[in-house]
């Protein structure tokens, strides 16, 4: 299984919990199986496009999926999947 | 006290200048408390669609919703995702950390506002996981336009504490 760390705006969709545990073998799978698990996850994070969108990074353990191999990047048992929005701020 | 060399303190007014009336937003690199280095992030709140920004979080658009893209990026920012994992990266490969970030008030003074205290509670939230130290927050204000403030914060349990500036030559 794979934690997933799931932010603020998205805990609506996951009855308020801030991790969830989540099978599949990569990054792509988990967002699918948590889709499955809490509808309505996929169109949240990704854009018409299918890509991840320009202010979410998503990060495999410590790196940027966008450094590994993006939504196809590998995961093993253990790894940890963390949604993160990119900082933003209001005046 | 957090060090900032004046060549990026100028800089950082640049940035805000060059953007005006947008804010302009960025990462600050260095090692403990002091400022080494900086990278321009673009803000993206020009380019984004209402559809966009509210699929994901309707709350954000709470007080943005009238406006258009161009008015948004006006009073607030949005991080690129990407450039800012590619500024995460250059300074992990340079051994150093990523120490703050900075953004700019075009209209209004240079402390935290509500909403930068809410989001930087959110990234203080899952910060230790990720390994980023703790951040200072720099805002640079063009509310007077021929004399613009930077000032620095620490933001803790909801509270904005401001940490002097030193500017090294
Ligand atoms: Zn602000």
């Amino acid at each position: 299984m794979i934690k997933v760390r799931i932010p603020t705006p998205l805990r609506p969709m996951t009855g308020g919990k801030s991790e969830v545990e989540i099978a599949g073998n990569t990054v792509s799978e988990i967002i699918d199986n948590l889709n499955s698990a809490h509808p309505g996850i996929k169109e949240r994070v990704y854009d018409e496009q299918g890509e991840v969108r320009r202010f979410i990074n998503i990060y495999v353990n410590e790196e940027d999926i966008r450094f590994l191999t993006g939504k196809d990047t590998p995961l093993k048992d253990g790894d940890e999947v963390s949604i993160i929005p990119a900082i933003a701020g209001g005046a | 006290m957090l060090a900032i060399p004046s060549s990026i303190i100028r800089n950082m007014i640049a940035h805000a200048r060059e953007l005006a009336p947008h804010e302009c937003c960025g990462i600050l690199s260095g090692t403990a408390s002091a400022i080494t280095g900086y990278y321009r992030i673009t803000n993206i709140l020009a380019e984004l669609s209402e559809q966009e920004l509210s699929r994901f979080d309707g709350a954000k658009l709470s007080d943005l919703h009238r406006l258009s893209p161009e008015e948004r990026a006006d009073i607030a920012f949005q991080m690129d995702a990407r450039e800012m994992a590619m500024a995460q990266r250059d300074i992990r490969s340079k051994s150093l950390d990523l120490l703050g970030f900075y953004h700019s008030h075009t209209f209004s003074p240079a402390r935290p506002s509500q909403t930068d205290i809410t989001i930087a509670m959110e990234f203080e939230s899952y910060r230790a996981k990720l390994n980023f130290p703790e951040p200072f927050h720099l805002i640079i204000s063009l509310e007077h336009i021929e004399q613009p403030v930077v000032r620095a914060y620490r933001i803790q349990e909801s509270k904005a504490t401001e940490i002097p500036i030193q500017t090294m030559p």
